[in-house]
């Protein structure tokens, strides 16, 4: 039987995972979600055929989750040339707004908590807001056309991390989620940095809530004042003072969010209360904030309030180390765990002419040497490592709560991470994980992940040879060792999941 | 750089495990050690109280129930600690606050283990420094580096084909050089522990025999793990249903057997290794003083909570008694918190990871670690 492309994509990709989000029939209309077709659409995909991970196998690898099946074809197309054609990929996935992602939507759209207005959070259970928003977080990673957009939306989540379990977040984190995180992944940083900072669940993470100083024995709580200088924004070789983090929280002193324990009316809604406001003269960065004089209307106190967080957030979020700092956790991200200098002062410089455009800093890390040439050389931290392992196989998955499991055993679940500074993006703290890599690989390929299906054979039939999916995963021609492994398995698709290659990118 | 040949252990060379039983539903301590030498006890209690002659002789002040005579040899042994009037600060009685509040150790965010698993010093955890037994993760496990929840050892299989399998990733993996190829050495290492321990049928040591129950079979589990040294560093499992409003003993009656019979069965199996286990027993909140009209007690505040393990100032009961005068008692009537159970677990995690920042850990509360260990 000669399995199309087309076939494929409807029989065992795309069209049985909207079986499994829903049971009702597939609307014609979602017909035209599958990915565009390309000449080929009728032969066996192609994989790549190069011995080493061409530039379209490795955007796929770094900037994406990872290839599904007729990825690699369909960049590939793009343009004669491989690097024009990654370069190609790589301008769209940096507009996200123009793909159609309607089918990721999709996959979604039963997950309601998701679209509930803040104060409507509160209805719910804790565990339905905490399940619904990691299932989410992986349905959206493995089905999003908007690939970078995702990739930045996890890169965000732990740089401004927030662990829901700590208070009210429970019920705060969605919204942090959508109007934070989400809605300014590939905006401008400034307008990220104070969205987190007015954020109520952030408020309540790091007890800014309770950051007041309503009498002179009151002292300031540092906690988010120091991690806003340490983590969020000049990083902690950033040439601050500890005197800058005590400033920086008499600034914010008194602002706080409305608490499920104290009032039924507008929960979680953030406000500004002069009375908690430390009223002195502050000097933050060498900015000098002069004491309030006396007798300010309420009006004129609110927008005192105001202007002092904002310019907080201007003089931090402006600030050179901010711009050097943001650089390197980028190039950590993208090029390798030890960022290449050059590269980081090429991110810099674009992060800074730009007044902190995320989307420039990115086109310029892209387009830097150091990039292209950094193949297949960084290891998956585990929820890469999942949703790759979902996409390169076609997996119709629930992303319930077996996948989650996996996660966890990683220690990699989405929103789980206690500390301010976010799972760690170096290899060396997950080189423990591979116990449960394997595991997966195993349980995937052998269809035994609940609510996650896979069709093993027609993933085969559609590469049209063992050789064909093995280029797949791999992302280049596998050695004749990967061969010879692969058939002495026993378990070839397992093999090549767990194999050393498949856990980088 | 971590050492790369303790991955499979996690905790080094002193493979280390903290078993943590938590009671949920408030656990009665005066029904569980009682204070036999207060009037106030036998007045508050006339028709619930433990008699002094039925009770497991303790200090002559404390009595055990005598459900959990199991537990005498433990106690005699010097491998039992006791701290009466356990318990945290949170005032709500409400079982759901005081839990989370109990296993995130604060209004912090992540379970207090999890941190623990995280922030210690050492080598990293390996992939099964940490297990859960039961269907979900508790959340004083929650941000740890791993953490598994099972129900059985047969869910660490690598599948049906897995020595092929194992042979082919060893092959592929004995190509890489530096931090990955190691972590790949150990890793195969613990799935063929896992494989020997799975082969053949688990037969306790020193004629230890477990209940059929739910938390013995688990606690069996968890010396099974032990013994394979797969690197374990805690296991977490409950024990549920202690809230006795009504008719107290039927409630509780099973539940502390179940208890003390598990905890006696691990103990005897695991023997020496005792001497590298501990396991804390806690709740998330006691029983008033006064039972109620229903044979049953409502919430309360302090409790006990035990240590039992190697290392521990074992045969003591730690305790501050004022007595269960109403005028010593808190709100309601109940018996008030002077032992915050962070500083009991404080000298335990201390005992697991030397050096621990309990910063960390406990961020929001100074602690100030009892003196459990001699």
């Amino acid at each position: 039987m000669n399995l199309t492309r087309r076939n494929f994509l409807q029989a065992g990709g795309a069209t049985a995972l909207l079986a499994s989000v829903g049971c009702d029939k597939i609307p014609s209309a979602l017909k035209s979600l599958l990915p565009p077709t390309s000449a080929s659409a009728d032969g066996p995909f192609r994989p790549p055929t190069s011995d080493e991970i061409d530039p379209v196998s490795h955007i796929l690898n770094r900037v994406s989750f990872g290839a599904r099946p007729g990825d690699y074809e369909r960049v590939r197309a793009l343009h004669a040339d491989a690097d024009q054609a990654a370069a190609l990929f790589l301008e769209r996935q940096l507009e996200p707004e123009k793909i159609d992602d309607a089918f990721a939507a999709y996959s979604v759209r039963r997950l309601e908590t998701l679209v509930e207005p803040l104060g409507e959070l509160f209805e719910y259970k804790e565990k339905v807001l905490l399940d619904e928003l990691i299932r989410a977080t992986l349905l959206r990673a493995i089905n999003s056309e908007r690939q970078l957009y995702e990739v930045m939306v996890h890169f965000w989540s732990d740089h401004f991390n927030i662990d829901p379990s700590k208070g009210d977040a429970k019920w705060l984190k969605v919204a942090d989620d959508r109007d934070v995180i989400r809605k300014h992944a590939l905006g401008k940083f400034s307008d990220l940095l104070s969205a987190s900072a007015f954020s109520p669940a952030m408020l309540w993470y790091l007890d800014g809530r309770v950051n007041r100083r309503s009498k002179d024995s009151d002292k300031p709580n540092e906690n988010y004042g120091r991690e806003l200088l340490e983590l969020h924004t000049l990083g902690v070789h950033g040439g601050y003072s500890q005197k800058d983090v005590m400033e920086a929280a008499r600034c914010l002193t008194g602002w706080t969010v409305r608490a499920t324990e104290q009032s039924r009316f507008d929960i979680g809604k953030v406000e500004f209360n002069p009375r908690q406001h430390d009223k002195g003269r502050k000097t933050l960065l060498g900015h000098e904030f002069p004491a309030w004089p006396d007798g300010l209307s309420a009006d004129e106190q609110q927008q005192r309030g105001s202007d002092e967080v904002l310019t907080v957030l201007k003089l931090t979020a402006e600030h050179p180390a901010t711009a050097q700092h943001i650089a390197t956790k980028l190039c950590r991200r993208f090029i390798a765990d030890e960022p290449p200098a050059t590269a980081v002062a090429a991110v810099t410089q674009a992060f800074r002419k730009t007044d902190g455009d995320i989307r420039s800093a990115l086109r310029a890390l892209f387009s830097t040497p150091e990039f292209r040439e950094a193949r297949g050389g960084k290891f998956k931290r585990p929820f890469h490592f999942i949703v790759s392992a979902l996409r390169a196989t076609g997996a119709e998955t629930d992303a319930g709560q077996p996948v989650v499991d996996f996660l966890l055993r990683m220690g990699h679940a989405p929103f789980h991470y206690p500390t301010p500074d976010g799972y760690p993006e170096e290899a060396s703290p997950w080189m423990g994980s591979l116990l449960w890599r394997w595991n997966f690989a195993v349980a995937l390929a052998e269809g035994r992940v609940g609510g996650t299906k896979i069709k093993a054979d027609m993933l085969l039939k559609a590469f049209g040879s063992d050789a064909g999916l093995m280029a797949h995963l791999l992302g280049r021609k596998p050695t004749a060792t990967e061969t010879s492994a692969y058939h002495e398995s026993g378990a070839g698709l397992a093999l090549m999941l767990a194999a050393p290659s498949f856990q980088r990118c | 750089m971590a050492k790369l040949q303790t991955f499979v252990t996690g905790n080094g060379d002193e493979r280390r495990t903290l078993v943590v039983v938590f009671l949920r539903g408030g656990a009665d301590g005066l029904n569980l050690v009682a204070p036999l030498d207060d009037d106030g006890y036998y007045k508050a209690r006339p028709r619930i109280g433990i008699a002094r002659k039925d009770a497991v002789p303790l200090n002559g002040f404390f009595g055990l129930n005598p459900l959990m005579k199991d537990l005498e040899p433990a106690w005699k042994d010097g491998l039992l600690s006791i701290i009466h009037q356990a318990g945290s600060e949170d005032t709500t009685r409400s079982h759901f606050e005081a839990q989370d509040l109990m296993e995130h150790g604060g209004v912090v965010a992540g379970g207090w283990l999890g941190r623990f698993l995280r922030f210690r010093n050492g080598a990293p955890a390996g992939a099964l420094s940490a297990v859960a037994l039961g269907r979900e993760l508790p959340e004083c496990l929650r941000g740890a580096p791993s953490a598994t929840v099972i129900q059985s050892l047969d869910e660490f299989s690598l599948g049906g084909n897995s020595t092929k399998l194992q042979r082919q990733l060893a092959g592929l993996y004995g190509l890489e050089s530096g931090p990955l190829g190691g972590a790949a050495r150990d890793t195969l290492s613990a799935i063929e522990r896992i494989a020997n321990l799975r082969a053949k049928p688990y037969l306790p040591s020193n004629g230890a025999e477990y209940a059929r129950d739910e938390f013995s079979q688990g606690l069996r589990q968890i010396a099974r793990l032990i013994k394979a040294r797969v690197g374990l560093e805690s296991a977490s499992l409950d024990l549920n249903g202690w809230d006795s409003h009504l008719n107290q003993g039927a409630i509780m009656d099973p539940r502390i057997r179940n208890l003390a019979e598990g905890l006696a069965s691990f103990t005897k199996d695991l023997g020496d290794a005792m001497a590298t286990t501990s396991v804390v027993v806690m709740t998330e909140f006691g029983r008033r003083v006064v039972e109620n009209s229903a044979f049953g007690t409502d919430h309360g505040r302090a409790s006990v909570m035990f240590v039992l393990g190697g290392g521990v100032t074992g045969g003591k009961v730690f305790s501050k008694w004022g007595g269960l005068k109403e005028e010593l008692l808190e709100g309601p009537g109940d018996l008030p918190v002077v032992h915050n159970y962070r500083n009991v677990l404080a000298p335990v995690l201390q005992r697991h990871g030397a050096g621990t920042d309990f910063s960390k850990i406990f961020p929001d509360f100074t602690v100030e670690p009892m003196a459990i260990y001699g």
